[in-house]
């Protein structure tokens, strides 16, 4: 309990930023998880589709962290860094199967793969 | 009333017995246990034989001590079996069917010509069955024994089940020896025929013992008269349950010995070896019937019509059978139909309400068809499986063939009635009774049958005894397999010239002689002092006398006004009107047969050219077609149901309720199948598009929903 | 406690010892521990105090999860033990039949074969309902992989078949037994799953209605087990599928669980509904009973013809239990065991033909008496002791279910019931046609001109089987033998041992069947009283025109009809509802 009220105490002191508010920021994410959701749906390379999915994870990542900080709360900065490490592995993993898959089929096209099919 | 009930008091206080009458039922478990072994360790000699008969010898020496020592009727309890219990106090009940004999004096009078026939035809069996020695000749005697003590049990069982017992178990002998010839399909046919028509009796006898559980509550004989003697059973259950008890047992009866409508499987059980005909199918086990109906004779008067639809039923397969009789040519199957036809007559006596007559009748019967079949057996053992009487002629001038010739004689004699035989002392007290009775109809139908009866068992003896000789073999050789090929008998002959007919030997000529020495002396019996006044019948009357089936007797001195016969007694006219009828069909089997064999083919030729009659010959000579008729509306229609149901149960209730429930998962989920197609982004917009569909239902569509759903949980759940 | 659970410990050890096992040991091992399993049942009975009485011995208890009341709780009653008995006593004849014809997979096989009798003893000995639930399902794993992988050439179909079938049964029947168990807690303040418990609550707590719909959820347990018509087709395909071994089990002691469960659950629980359904359920066997007997006539496998000679023979059993009078409950419970053996040996018979000539078609052989006497013999004894002849075990069992079935009317001094001379009497049809056709397919298979199928040329490999049966093979069939014709003629020993349990089981019929007849009586000769007098037209004969079946054997069919249609939880009463709700 101390330390959670130490730590607000200690974020209420610093600046606010002047003239951006959240809605901003959730804006600027939700821009951005569009992009990266149509960007997902529409496009068959499985590199690019990879790169949209990053560009979700990171429009999620401003939201947490606007959040976080209009809550005045570190948690959302705590999952930022979780995210990143956690994108940073899987886009080790995520490349790699794509490297994998393209030796299999020569190509980078989505559609190539339908095994999953029912 | 009251002798009726004093004497059925008497016969409900029973004593205990001594137990070594339990060594009836035990010698032929012995001997069947041994014969297990002896075909276990492979004997390849007699020893199965010679097991059996001493047992059986045994067996019969015991009865015979039990007769001696007999003062009254007596139970030995051997060990418990069905012995249930339940409840206690007021609400206490039980179902009590042991391992118990009673013995009266008709089981006596039965068990002593089981055992003793029993005894001699095994030993006759020991010689005719010699060439399968080594082969089926274990199984025979096993089979033998184990007919003896199921015979044993039925007739000495205290209680029904235990005669139940007895009853299924005759039927399963039956079963083992008449398909003793398993290669043969006709053998295995007529066994399995047998068993399933017994059967069919069978599921009678059970009802009425369940109904007489039922009504009486108990199956215990000794109970169940003290039971029917004092009155004091309950009939609220509505009069049907009791009235239907004589019926059902009647089926029972019919069943067991071959009468309207369950007799077909008695001529065709001639396809088992000769010996087993005469002891099983026409000595012992097939007069069971008669047993139980004079067993339970008290039962059977519970209903006013059940005795006469006995008479009838047994008066119409006595004719019926007797007209098969008549056309046939295979004189094994004419002595079948003569069985059959007898036990018509003993039904019909058990009937008229004589059971000493029907009792008589079995006793004399057992002796004297015993040898007419031993004697077919000898003819078919010595000619190569020949029976048909247009192929054998004269056969008493062959040497070593006198004997047979003439125990046959003899045991023909005592068929046909002829005067001062003992089937004529046993048939008049049958015939005389249903005149005496009223049932007069019933008296000229036998009497008829009677008639034909003469004249169908000379026709067998004037072809194949006397007469010029004359034979063909059949197509059997003994030594070899039996019956390996089914083609039918006498196709072709091996050749007079070279075939010689081998005679019987010591124990065949022994057996013939000592049983057809009893059925002379059975005559003697009728001459025995009653110990009734007025009683005729003797000694086996007297043993009917003291037992159960006293009723019956009973019965016939209690009707008011006796039935003349030409104005006479009809136990008086009866000698002289019988013996005229059995002259006179012996007369014309003598003038057709013998004198002028030419005469009867021309009268077949003559019938069957004119088409107004041609029937009657045809439908004889093919049994009335019953066999044809029952295999049209029981058999084809039951397999019809059978293939339909077996569909049934693969397309309807397999198929379409199970297969098709089974089905449906799958079927929705092949409806959602598409959806899987396996491409990345169409999951991906079903994802978005759900995770859209959520949004927009938690947005727009709960807001208006909420209040439905709050103001529902406040109406029912509180409720609850 | 321990005692009793080293009985399931010691097939669970030996299916353990298998895997680490070389394979040519793992027969012997399943031998011995099987063996060692029986020997050990056989101490325990010895010991067992309760032959003869109601109660239960070996009774031990360990808690499980305290909060829901769960224990394993072992305990048998003098039925139960009947059971065990049968189930060892079999085992090690199945193991010891099938040394030759498993060729391939073998650990596998004796593994499963021994988790197979540990499951099923953990059955009939269980007194948790939710220990009792798991054993009754674990029975079905190794069942199906014996058929999966050991089967004939449609096992995968078969096997999936019975899984599911019966596992779908047996879940709605947990529903039930759930339900109770919740009543229960709803009533007591507490969860407890102990089967004496639930009973004694069941029995007097719960309403008519819900009896009706308990007896409905369990009956579809137990009646595809057993398995009624019309919920049997699984049955033959399942036993034609199944290996030798697996028939055998499937047929004398799988079967039973479903019998048992009727007994153990569905006659002390749900009195009332029992009463009112017994009929229908009667009814059910009888068409049961014709229907799977004429379907046997006309069958070329013999397997099949057994199986659905099983469907037959299991009607009777259920006849029986419905009679509600000692003499049927007895006879029935002396047919599961009766059954299992004759069964169970003509399973094995079938199984000893094909492993010669690799077929079960009837149409191809003939005459084998010729070639195998010994096989015929031991061939027409069993058969004949499944057909009912006196004197062997079958008769004793069907006459008595028979009789306690024609007995059943409310007449009845001391167990008043609700069937009656009819029934039986048509059940009665099924002992002719039992004849029937067991004696066709004998006269075919066993008698008759010799015919043998064209031996395929495929052979197993190391085994080569004598012409007739080996030594082991009737060393597996002497021991059947032996108890057909020991219980055919003291059939004693086993009916004075569960006298008092039966009773006790059957305690609470007398009364209420007298109840529900005078009931039954007082509303007739009220609907008499109120028709109206004069009226030309009887009106009530357009009033409802269709009568369900259900309602047409239902003895309440003149009181007011039951609100099938209402929800769930109009169902539930008040705890404190008074007993036996029926208006």
């Amino acid at each position: 309990m101390m330390t959670a009220d130490s730590l607000h105490l200690t974020m209420a002191t610093l600046e606010p930023f002047s003239s951006l508010e959240l809605g901003h920021f959730i804006l600027t994410s939700a821009i951005l998880f569009a992009i990266g959701i149509i960007g997902f749906l529409t496009r068959r390379n499985m590199i690019v589709m990879f790169l949209c999915t990053e560009l979700m994870f990171q429009a999620a990542a401003i939201a947490m962290i606007a959040f976080g900080r209009f809550h005045m709360d570190l948690s959302g900065q705590v999952f930022v860094i979780f995210i990143l490490t956690v994108a940073a592995a899987e886009s080790a993993l995520a490349l790699a199967l794509v490297v994998l898959l393209f030796r299999r089929k020569e190509t980078l096209n989505a559609e190539a793969w339908t095994e999953l099919r029912e | 009333m009251t002798i009726e009930t004093t004497h059925m008091m008497m016969l409900a206080n029973t004593a205990a017995g001594p137990g070594w009458a339990g060594f009836i039922l035990w010698f032929p478990l012995i001997s069947l246990a041994l014969c297990g072994l002896w075909s276990i360790l492979r004997i390849k000699s007699k020893l199965p034989a010679w097991t059996t008969v001493g047992c059986l010898a045994l067996a019969f020496l015991t009865t015979v001590a039990l007769y001696v020592s007999y003062s009254e009727p007596v139970v030995i309890h051997l060990f418990d079996w069905f012995n249930l219990h339940w409840g206690s106090g007021a609400k206490a009940g039980s179902f009590v069917a042991n391992f118990s004999l009673y013995v009266d004096s008709l089981t006596l009078l039965w068990m002593l010509f089981v055992t003793g026939l029993g005894t001699l035809i095994a030993l006759y069996a020991s010689e005719y069955m010699e060439p399968d020695v080594g082969k089926g000749y274990t199984r025979f005697f096993a089979g033998v024994s184990v007919f003896l003590f199921a015979m044993s049990c039925l007739v000495m069982g205290d209680n029904l089940v235990l005669l139940y017992l007895g009853w299924e178990g005759v039927g399963f002998a039956s079963y083992w020896l008449i398909g003793y010839y398993y290669t043969k399909p006709s053998a295995v046919a007529a066994a399995k025929k047998a068993f399933i028509m017994n059967r069919i009796g069978d599921l009678g006898l059970a009802l009425a013992i369940w109904f007489i559980w039922l009504n009486f509550g108990t199956v215990e004989f000794a109970d169940l008269f003290a039971v029917i003697a004092s009155g004091a059973y309950h009939t609220e259950a509505g009069g049907w349950s009791i009235s239907a008890i004589p019926f059902l047992l009647m089926l029972g009866a019919f069943g067991k010995s071959a009468q309207i409508p369950l007799y077909v499987w008695l001529p065709d059980a001639m396809e088992g070896p000769t010996p087993v005909s005469a002891l099983i199918h026409a000595a012992t086990m097939v007069t069971a019937g008669v047993y139980l109906l004079c067993r339970m004779f008290p039962v059977m008067q519970l209903h006013e019509l059940a005795l006469p639809t006995v008479a009838w039923i047994g008066t119409s397969t006595a004719i019926l059978s007797a007209t098969i009789a008549l056309a046939q040519y295979d004189i094994k199957r004419i002595m079948a139909y003569s069985t059959v036809s007898q036990l018509g007559f003993m039904f019909a006596g058990v009937g008229v309400m004589t059971t000493a007559g029907a009792a008589y009748h079995v006793f004399t019967h057992a002796f004297f068809k015993a040898v007419l079949f031993l004697t077919c057996g000898a003819i078919m053992h010595g000619f190569a499986g020949q029976l048909d009487l247009r192929k054998l002629s004269g056969i008493m001038r062959l040497r070593g063939w006198k004997v047979v010739s003439v125990t046959m004689l003899i045991g023909c004699l005592c068929l046909a009635g002829f005067p001062l035989t003992s089937g004529y002392f046993s048939k008049d007290m049958i015939l005389a009774q249903a005149f005496t009775s009223g049932h007069s109809a019933v008296g000229w139908l036998l009497l008829f049958t009677a008639g034909l009866t003469a004249y169908y068992t000379f026709r067998v003896w004037f072809r194949v005894c006397i007469g010029p000789v004359h034979f063909e073999p059949g197509d059997e050789d003994h030594g070899d397999d039996h019956g390996h090929d089914d083609h039918g008998h006498g196709d072709h002959g091996h050749g007079d010239g070279k075939f010689h007919p081998h005679a019987p030997k010591w124990a065949v000529n022994f057996v013939l002689i000592a049983i057809t020495v009893g059925a002379i002396l059975a005559a003697i019996p009728y001459f025995m002092p009653s110990g009734e006044e007025g009683v005729k019948g003797g000694w086996v009357a007297s043993m009917t006398l003291d037992s159960s089936a006293r009723d019956g007797m009973y019965g016939v001195y209690a009707i008011e006004e006796k039935g003349k016969l030409f104005g006479a007694d009809p136990y008086n006219a009866m000698y002289f009107v019988s013996a005229a009828f059995g002259l006179v069909g012996i007369l014309i089997a003598w003038w057709l047969h013998l004198a002028n064999r030419k005469a009867a083919d021309a009268l077949r030729a003559k019938l069957l050219a004119n088409p107004l009659t041609r029937w009657l010959p045809t439908a004889m000579e093919n049994k009335w077609y019953v066999d044809e008729i029952y295999h049209v509306f029981v058999r084809a229609p039951l397999w019809v149901i059978g293939h339909a149901f077996a569909l049934i149960d693969r397309l309807f209730v397999d198929g379409l309720l199970v297969n098709g429930t089974g089905y449906l998962p799958r079927a929705v989920g092949r409806m959602f199948q598409p959806l899987q197609n396996g491409v990345l982004q169409s999951y991906a917009v079903l994802m978005a598009g759900g995770f859209a569909l959520v949004v927009v239902l938690i947005v727009l569509v709960m807001p208006w929903l909420q209040p439905i759903l709050a103001d529902w949980m406040a109406g029912t759940g509180g409720a609850g | 406690m321990l005692m009793t659970s080293l009985l399931i410990l010691i097939p669970l050890a030996a299916a353990v010892a298998i895997i680490f096992a070389r394979v040519e040991q793992a027969k012997w091992i399943a031998l011995g521990g099987s063996l060692v399993a029986f020997v050990w049942s056989l101490i325990l009975a010895i010991r067992f105090d309760e032959w003869g009485g109601d109660g239960f011995a070996l009774e031990g208890a360990v808690a499980w999860l305290p909060k829901f009341g769960i224990s394993i709780a072992w305990g048998a009653d003098a039925v139960a033990m009947m059971l065990v008995l049968l189930s060892t006593f079999l085992m090690p004849l199945c193991v010891w039949g099938s040394f030759t014809a498993i060729t391939s997979r073998i650990k596998e096989y004796y593994g499963w074969l021994m988790v197979l009798l540990g499951a099923m003893v953990g059955v009939f000995l269980a007194r948790d309902l939710v220990v009792f639930y798991i054993c009754f399902e674990f029975t079905l794993v190794p069942m199906f992989f014996l058929i999966a992988i050991y089967g004939g050439e449609n096992r995968a179909h078969a096997s999936v078949k019975f899984f599911i079938y019966t596992f779908t049964g047996s879940l709605i029947g947990l529903v039930g037994l759930l339900y109770i168990a919740w009543r229960h807690s709803v009533f007591a303040g507490d969860w407890s799953f102990d089967i004496a418990a639930l009973t004694a609550f069941a029995a007097s707590e719960l309403t008519a209605q819900e009896q009706a719909w308990l007896l409905l959820a369990l009956m579809a347990g137990f009646a595809v087990k057993i398995p009624l018509f019309p919920v049997h087709t699984w049955l033959p395909l399942a036993h034609t599928e199944a290996p030798t071994a697996g028939s055998v089990i499937l047929a004398a002691v799988l079967l039973k669980l479903g019998t048992y469960g009727l007994y153990r659950f569905v006659l002390p629980m749900l009195p009332d509904a029992v009463i009112e359904y017994a009929p229908f359920i009667a009814v059910l066997s009888i068409i049961g009973i014709l229907y799977a007997a004429l379907i046997c006539w006309v069958q070329t496998d013999i397997k099949k013809l057994i199986a659905y000679s099983s469907v037959s023979h299991l009607g009777f059993c259920v006849l029986g239990l419905f009679a509600l009078n000692p003499l049927g409950v007895q006879g029935s419970v002396l047919y599961m065991l009766n059954h299992g053996l004759s069964t169970g040996a003509l399973f094995f018979l079938v199984g000893m033909i094909y492993e010669r000539y690799h077929t079960r078609d009837m149409d191809r052989m003939g005459g084998l008496a010729k070639k195998m006497p010994i096989w015929a013999f031991f061939m027409v004894f069993f058969v004949l002791a499944s057909v009912g002849l006196p004197g062997l075990n079958g008769f004793v069992s069907e006459f008595l279910c028979l009789i306690a079935t024609f007995v059943a009317t409310p007449e009845f001094t001391e167990y008043p019931g609700v069937l009656g001379p009819w029934y039986a009497a048509i059940a009665g049809i099924g002992m002719i046609f039992a004849a029937m056709y067991l004696l066709i397919m004998v006269g075919k298979v066993v008698f008759g001109p010799f015919k043998e199928p064209a031996t395929e040329d495929h052979h197993h490999g190391e085994h080569t089987l004598p012409a007739d049966l080996s030594p082991r093979e009737i060393g597996v069939l002497v021991p059947l033998a032996v108890l057909c014709i020991v219980l055919g003629i003291y059939p004693k020993i086993a009916t004075d041992a569960m006298e008092q349990n039966v009773q006790t089981t059957l305690a609470a019929y007398p009364a209420k069947v007298e109840a529900m007849l005078a009931a039954r009586q007082q509303s007739a000769e009220d609907t008499q009283a109120s028709k109206p007098a004069g009226t030309g037209v009887p009106t009530h004969a357009f009033e409802e025109p269709h009568e369900s079946l259900t309602e047409m054997f239902s003895p309440a069919r003149y009181e007011s009809p039951m609100p099938l249609a209402s929800t769930p939880i109009a169902l539930i009463p008040a705890a404190h509802l008074p007993k036996g709700g029926t208006p």
